[in-house]
């Protein structure tokens, strides 16, 4: 089956096979929590079919007949959905898993994983499945079966069949063939899904020669094949009944919530296409080059004679506009939406909850919320952190919850809003809460913070304190608050693309975790400083203000220097020394600028040489090894060509070892 | 009884070639035509088994000529021929009722090949 170079059509099978097992384990988890419809399981049905044809197309043939057990096992499932119970769900989704695990072969070019023994399981449940015999002894068969009595779908329309039909390669005219062979099938009833498209198929696009499509006909079989034996140069590769003749996805219309992915009947496809996330990525570098490069173009005008400066200063800032134009769009290509976190979230839910014992209801909201796909990315292993968390640490065992008064099936929401131009995104569970008093008993134990501090600790302080990297990291603090396991991990991930995390917690009610994240990542708009002969930038966002002043005239509060800042009184540190660069030597009685900065431990005020404007840049994520250095959260290049690392504010006031030693080299 | 067979073509020479292949073949060639004009006309007369029909001809071509003895008699069996690079003409004329075409310049194992097909002997 292999023979014709099928390398090509490679990607486009992984993307499209993922996103069939993405959606039948999404729907089946949506099933198994009682929204049955026999259109749900015919949908089922549908994406295993599609990943078996696709498989067969390819001429995989383990994929194939995997997928082969799977579909059969669905059918049965579609004719006695009463046997549907757990157990079956958890065999679905060990095929389904299984499946995936062969389209990863495919993508890293790696031999198939043996999938004999769960295929053997597969058609030992089919064949249990049976009418008129009795279920297999599942595992924890007591639960009653999810699907009540639904009738196999009764319709009076004609039976649909999937006809794949192969032209032979010495046809002259390939497309015509294909053309005429569809042209006859269309003769005996309707056609439905020509893959690949009818267009494809007349322009002899035809991978292998092979094309399938759907024909519902009152013909019968036989008549079917004679149709095709008529037409030379077409051979019928195969024939076989489809289960379900609905013309439009109902199973995705009877949804409450539908994600944009899926498709609102009746609603105008939008028109898109397929790109590589790979050449988002560069189309952006692209436009931020483009807009250093127009820095550079205005910076060389500097130069110039005025009147010449201003004439080439009109067309630069023409230049500006079509540029940050440009790279606006690219931004808006690049916004992903959330779905792509929380389709998997179901799923997740599901096996964690039964292998921890717990009742969970997952509710996700707002999953058409777009954010840019960088962020996406980065947020997928926290969000899934979070949900873990709520579950593992927060909900309850169901007994626990029952004396407690509270239903023994806990409930975790995952919702995401846009509020003006940040985007919130909660996990939300009702499950014990975090207790605040342990978590700042364990702090003052390691050593975060001293018992006066703990004291008039506020409470959200105090409920971050699970993401600090000493506390939460140490797994037998986590049994005794709950959580922690990677929370700092968390943290992190979220302060990296520019958002903040938040903890809401009460006890015995719940905890909600609030992402507050930012549309975009990669404009940043900086405060230029300069310390010895360095320029750093300051993001913006994190500066409350800058006053300038002598050093002499500081106060000092335990010895350490202090800045009136408004009402407040703010430590004053040394910018220079923070980073361990050295130093202009400076007069105490000379003015000094002082920026004052927003951490984690609170305002600093820095005090820097010189400040040297506000630019507005591309931030570059750091590569390997200067990811590693603390205090640097990235690095921009101005319009002179100079390199500017981006200080990491939130944390420039912690003890910085690595920053002071890579600081030296910067 | 051998298969009646009318061959239209505006070149003698292609219908030459083609009656060689019918008639190689255990064919019958009933007629001939050189426009579409006259193809109809001769379909009327001769009620052929089956019509080969070449696309581009003076008067009425052959997609226009598939269409009318289609409209007299609907069980007609039409084969268009056509050279490559006619692809979307041949489409137009299946669109129009031609139940399949040869390629030219037609090869006598082909040509027999879709007939016979056609003609549900293949």
């Amino acid at each position: 089956m292999a023979q014709w170079d099928t390398s090509r059509y490679t990607s486009l099978f992984i993307s499209e096979a993922t996103e069939h097992l993405e959606a039948l384990s999404k729907e089946l988890v949506r099933l198994e929590q009682g929204e049955v419809t026999a259109e749900a399981i015919d949908s089922l049905f549908r994406h295993a079919h599609s990943v078996k044809g696709m498989a067969g197309s390819m001429g995989f043939e383990a994929t194939t007949a995997l997928g082969h057990k799977l579909e059969d096992l669905l059918d049965r499932v579609r004719t006695t959905p009463t046997r549907f119970d757990r157990g079956v769900a958890d065999l679905v989704l060990q095929a389904c898993d299984a499946l995936t695990a062969h389209v990863k072969a495919v993508a890293a070019g790696q031999p198939f994983p043996d999938a004999a023994p769960l295929m053997a399981q597969l058609v030992a449940a089919t064949q249990s499945m049976r009418p008129g015999t009795t279920p297999l002894p599942f595992k924890e068969n007591a639960a009653p079966p999810l699907v009540e009595t639904t009738p196999a779908p009764e319709s009076n329309l004609p039976p649909r069949w999937l006809i794949s039909l192969k032209v032979s390669a010495s046809s002259a005219q390939p497309g015509v063939r294909g053309f005429l062979a569809y042209k006859r099938l269309g003769s005996l009833g309707n056609l439905f899904r020509c893959a690949p498209s009818l267009d494809e198929v007349k322009a002899g696009k035809l991978q292998g020669g092979l094309f399938a499509v759907e024909l519902e006909t009152t013909e019968t079989e036989a008549n079917i094949q004679k149709t095709v034996s008529q037409v030379a140069d077409v051979t019928l590769v195969s024939i076989e009944k489809v289960v379900a003749p609905p013309p439009v996805p109902a199973a995705e219309e009877a949804r409450p919530e539908s994600s944009p992915g899926d498709r609102v009947v009746g609603q105008e496809p939008q028109r898109t296409v397929r790109v590589k996330t790979e050449l988002l990525d560069e189309f952006l570098d692209l436009a931020g080059e483009l807009l250093l490069a127009t820095a550079g173009v205005r910076e060389a005008g500097r130069t110039l004679h005025e009147d010449a400066r201003s004439q080439l200063n009109v067309s630069v800032d023409r230049l500006h506009g079509l540029v940050r134009g440009l790279h606006d769009k690219v931004m808006e290509a690049r916004m992903t939406p959330v779905s792509v976190i929380t389709d998997r979230l179901p799923r997740a839910a599901r096996d964690i909850a039964r292998r921890r014992g717990r009742e969970i209801e997952l509710i996700v909201a707002g999953s058409e919320v777009e954010l840019d796909r960088a962020i996406v990315d980065e947020l997928n292993d926290p969000v899934l952190h979070l949900l873990r968390n709520a579950i593992d640490h927060g909900v309850e065992p169901p007994e626990e919850r029952r004396m407690r008064g509270k239903p023994p099936r806990g409930t975790v929401k995952v919702s995401v809003r846009r509020a003006s131009d940040r985007v919130l995104l909660e996990v939300e569970d009702d499950g014990r809460g975090m207790d605040t008093e342990r978590l700042k008993t364990i702090a003052v134990e390691r050593g975060l913070i001293t018992a006066e501090q703990a004291k008039d600790l506020p409470e959200r302080d105090a409920l971050l304190l699970s993401a600090a990297p000493g506390l939460s990291t140490a797994t037998t603090v986590t049994d005794i608050s709950g959580r922690g396991v990677g929370m700092d991990a968390v943290k992190r991930a979220v302060e990296q693309v520019g958002g903040t995390l938040e903890i809401i917690s009460k006890r015995g009610v719940g905890t909600t975790f609030r992402l507050s994240l930012p549309l975009t990542v990669a404009m940043v708009n900086l405060l230029l400083v300069s310390v010895g002969d360095d320029v750093y930038g300051l993001p913006i966002g994190k500066v409350a203000g800058v006053v300038e002043t002598t050093r002499a005239t500081l106060a000092h509060s335990q010895d350490l220097p202090v800045l009136q800042f408004g009402q407040a009184v703010v430590p004053a540190r040394e910018l220079s020394a923070l980073l361990g660069v050295p130093a202009r030597l400076h007069d105490v009685n000379a003015a000094c600028p002082f920026v004052v900065v927003e951490t984690d431990e609170g305002r600093v005020a820095l005090a820097v040489d010189a400040l040297l404007g506000q630019e507005e840049v591309v931030l570059k994520a750091l590569r390997r090894p200067l990811d590693k250095v603390r205090g640097l959260s990235g690095v921009t290049v101005l319009g002179n060509g100079r390199p500017v690392f981006i200080l990491d504010v939130a944390r420039i006031d912690a003890p910085a070892p690595h920053a002071r030693a890579a600081g030296g080299d910067a | 009884m051998s298969k009646r067979v009318l061959v239209v073509d505006d070149s003698v020479f292609m219908r030459d070639i083609i009656k060689d292949i019918f008639a190689a073949g255990g064919f019958s060639v009933v007629g001939e035509a050189g426009n579409g004009v006259e193809a109809v006309e001769k379909y009327k007369e001769l009620k052929p088994d089956l019509v080969t029909m070449d696309l581009v001809m003076p008067y009425r071509n052959g997609i226009d000529a598939t269409r009318e003895i289609l409209r007299g008699d609907g069980k007609a069996l039409v084969v268009m021929c056509s050279a490559l690079g006619q692809e979307t003409m041949v489409m137009e004329a299946i669109e129009a009722g031609a139940v399949d075409f040869i390629v030219k310049p037609p090869r006598a194992e082909d040509v027999l090949a879709v007939v016979k097909k056609v003609l549900g002997e293949g």
